[in-house]
């Protein structure tokens, strides 16, 4: 099973520090229409994973291929946001369990969370994705207790 | 206007962190100095966007920029207000330097005429330099005394 995570940080101190040790992912797949055209960026992104685990940046429709080869349970599979989420599952990249990290505030969103705020399009999205079985954990790090906010 | 002059030719200074630890370092550094210039925190909030965040930043960047260039001393290797900081690098002449702490930002202030790069090296050593065990090299040297 893949291990899937919104969070508009994309890879940072959280995820480094303690999503990796956490999961034992060796790869980590950004899914980011931006980031897979800046290799720049990607470069920034990447410069603070230890050096056992690999980076990888794909735009969101070819997640499904990128990954279809790597052994699931050792890839860590990122989202900037709920909709890239939603697109990537309807165009062929299937999970059962996507963690919500963070998600940040804008006005007019509702905030579910303390890392966690969303909109009437974002909230569309998960409903989307737990109609289709999809199960949603909103800890924003592995130690945070699991609960159901949504 | 000699003082303009020297005051134009100061490296510029972003402490940039986590929540408000880079103004609190700042603070506690302007205690040990006095008052600094063309010195500021930018503090990021990690519930705000990141493009916000990023735009906060460059104006920072930009209103502490003399013509010497500008040093960011961001927190964590790998945190976002590190990775913020880089995607500045392309538009601004920036070096940014990880691990930020009191002796760091103190010998930076000390050192703010020096060009970028050696300012740069003098950074990190002052940060290594300053983690002492400082506990055990008492004990040393009073044992050394009995």
């Amino acid at each position: 099973m893949f291990l899937v995570r919104i969070d508009n940080r994309l890879i940072h101190g959280q995820v480094i520090e303690a999503w990796l040790p956490y999961t034992g992912a060796k790869t980590v797949v950004v899914a980011n229409d931006d980031l897979a055209d800046d290799v720049l960026q990607q470069e920034i992104m990447s410069l603070a994973i230890p050096q056992t685990i690999s980076s990888v940046f794909v735009g969101v429709e070819n997640l499904h291929d990128a990954v279809a080869d790597m052994p699931p349970s050792d890839v860590l599979v990122l989202f900037s946001n709920c909709s890239d989420a939603r697109r990537a599952y309807d165009t062929g990249f299937a999970f059962n369990l996507l963690n919500v990290g963070n998600v940040h505030y804008t006005p007019g969103k509702k905030q579910i969370s303390p890392s966690v705020a969303l909109s009437d399009e974002d909230e569309g999205c998960l409903r989307h994705l737990t109609k289709k079985g999809v199960t949603l954990d909103f800890r924003c790090v592995p130690n945070d207790p699991i609960q159901v906010r949504f | 206007m000699g003082a303009e002059k020297k005051k134009e030719s100061l490296v510029g200074v972003v402490v940039v962190t986590h929540g408000s630890f880079g103004q609190s370092l700042l603070d506690v550094a302007e205690i040990v100095l006095g008052p600094q210039e063309y010195c500021k925190a930018v503090g990021v909030d990690v519930n705000r966007g990141v493009d916000e965040t990023v735009d906060a930043i460059r104006k920072t960047i930009k209103s502490v920029e003399t013509g010497r260039g500008v040093v960011a001393l961001t927190d964590l290797f790998g945190g976002s207000p590190t990775t913020m900081s880089l995607s500045l690098m392309k538009s601004e002449n920036l070096e940014v330097i990880t691990g930020v702490n009191l002796p760091m930002l103190v010998a930076t202030l000390q050192s703010r005429l020096m060009h970028l790069d050696a300012l740069a090296e003098k950074i990190r050593d002052a940060g290594q330099q300053g983690i002492k065990v400082a506990g055990a090299m008492l004990r040393k040297k009073t044992t050394a005394k009995k």
